[in-house]
């Protein structure tokens, strides 16, 4: 049943005018970035290789484009998400979710899956771009699929989160601001704190930025999969709670 | 008689002004049940509890003896509800509707196919199966809910305002396809129109300001029932002075 819902949610987000627009203008900005940086790598190239530095393709074209990625996949992802339980209660749908006889977290697993996979063609293109670079240039492609790696379990992440936000609100236009407020935030909290504090745990940034440079490490991937299982978990309760299953 | 869906003192809101106030209700195999009432009397956050879509504040409900609340979600596929509002995505397709509607109630590869051909051929809208929800007229897309809720083949029809917004020949319709769906399935429906209860029911409920004020059987006597819904509407227009 999670499946059919993940496909149903796939396929009505693959339907609207939202997606293909926001999916055009996400390859339209990494395409222009993509070669705005390697104009810059060519420029100062002759530089780097007389001063040795380490420095190549992957620190100078391919991670910032990465970080600007980073900023289109949360503003992207909860534009398609307010749609998916703030949508629905608005329109009226949500009436034949909750009379259905599907589990709160059958729906909440679905929806997130489904508004997962319309954010991997989003990360696909983008990455198809950036490998497009290895027919020039020598790649740490290790590095690479770590990159990716880590972007693929984000955008799970970012998708976990949005959907709790939509269902927290009854109008998609809240449900985005809310998303767009708390994930914001998270991504600036780096930024805006020293890396001492203890909620800086909870900045976004530090715990992306070490898959850019090809380290998987256990503190990253419990901080994607825990608060991603909490936001689904307290988003399955949310719709129990309507139905009074709780 | 055992009673298929059974209602007992439920109530909703909150408890100084409820929307709804300690309603009982009971549903017997091929009964058709109406909830009669003004706008604001109570009837969808009645129909919408019996759905299962809110949670009552007070009181019980149960379906085949099983409360509603205590069981899995399993128990809901014997409903079958159509929302005041057809709950349709107006970007699909009238098929990729149905095909929505079956996965969501349980209905597998093989089992899918035939159910939607059978409801568009029983719900007329065999022609329309490519077309896209939002395209269609309101009629079109009160048949398209009606299929989205018999689908499953539910043993208990929860219609809210069938015929709300139909011109006189769209009623008349839905009107024939629901005296052909009442051979089949227990009905409840709430309207506000007595042509509705009287050509579609053979019990009714009267709602008035969230609380059940009156139950009868349906007569061919139409005056019976004007006599009540002219009392509640007396009762809503004295409750708001």
């Amino acid at each position: 049943m999670i499946w059919a819902i993940a496909l149903h949610e796939w396929r009505r987000l693959r339907s609207s005018l939202l997606f293909w627009l926001l999916l055009a203008f996400a390859q339209l900005v990494i395409g222009w970035l993509t070669f705005a940086q390697l104009e810059a790598f060519a420029e100062i190239a002759p530089q780097i290789k007389a001063s040795a530095s380490t420095l190549g393709t992957m620190d100078l074209v391919i991670t910032p484009t990465l970080n600007s990625l980073v900023l289109l996949l949360l503003l992207a992802i909860p534009l398609l998400a307010m749609g998916s339980l703030a949508g629905e209660t608005r329109s009226g749908r949500m009436a034949l979710w909750l009379s259905a006889p599907v589990s709160s977290s059958q729906i909440i697993l679905g929806k997130t899956l489904g508004l997962w996979f319309a954010s991997l063609p989003l990360l696909l293109s983008a990455a198809l771009t950036l490998m497009a670079l290895g027919l020039g240039v020598a790649l740490d492609w290790p590095r690479c699929a770590a990159a990716f790696g880590g972007l693929v379990l984000f955008s799970l992440w970012l998708s976990c989160v949005a959907v709790l936000l939509s269902g927290l609100f009854d109008h998609p236009a809240a449900a985005l601001a809310a998303s767009y407020g708390v994930l914001l935030s998270l991504w600036l909290l780096d930024s805006l704190s020293e890396g001492t504090a203890n909620w800086h745990w909870f900045a976004l940034m530090p715990h992306l930025t070490p898959w850019f440079e090809g380290l998987v490490r256990s503190q990253d991937l419990a901080f994607f999969l825990g608060s991603g299982s909490a936001a689904v978990l307290a988003a399955s309760f949310g719709i129990a709670r309507r139905r009074g299953e709780i | 008689m055992n009673a298929l869906l059974l209602a007992r003192q439920l109530s909703y809101g909150n408890p100084r002004r409820p929307r709804l106030d300690r309603v009982d209700l009971q549903l017997a195999a091929g009964d058709r049940l109406a909830l009669l009432g003004v706008n604001g009397a109570g009837k969808s956050t009645l129909l919408q509890l019996l759905a299962g879509v809110l949670a009552p504040t007070r009181g019980e409900l149960s379906i085949l003896d099983q409360r509603l609340d205590r069981s899995g979600p399993n128990l809901r596929r014997h409903l079958g509800f159509l929302p005041q509002r057809v709950a349709a995505y107006p970007e699909l397709t009238v098929a990729e509707n149905l095909i929505w509607a079956g996965r969501l109630r349980g209905l597998g590869g093989a089992a899918l196919g035939p159910a939607i051909e059978r409801v568009l051929e029983d719900l007329q809208l065999g022609d329309l199966s490519q077309r896209q929800a939002g395209r269609l007229s309101t009629g079109m897309l009160q048949r398209l809910g009606l299929a989205q809720a018999v689908l499953h083949e539910p043993k208990i029809l929860i219609l809210d305002e069938p015929t709300a917004g139909l011109d006189p020949l769209q009623t008349e319709q839905v009107r024939e396809l629901l005296r052909g769906l009442a051979t089949t399935h227990s009905m409840i429906l709430a309207t506000h129109l007595l042509d509705d209860v009287q050509h579609l029911c053979n019990r009714v409920i009267l709602l008035d300001a969230g609380k059940k004020i009156a139950e009868h059987p349906v007569t061919p006597d139409s005056d019976l029932l004007a006599h009540f819904y002219q009392q509640s509407s007396v009762h809503g227009a004295m409750d708001n002075q």
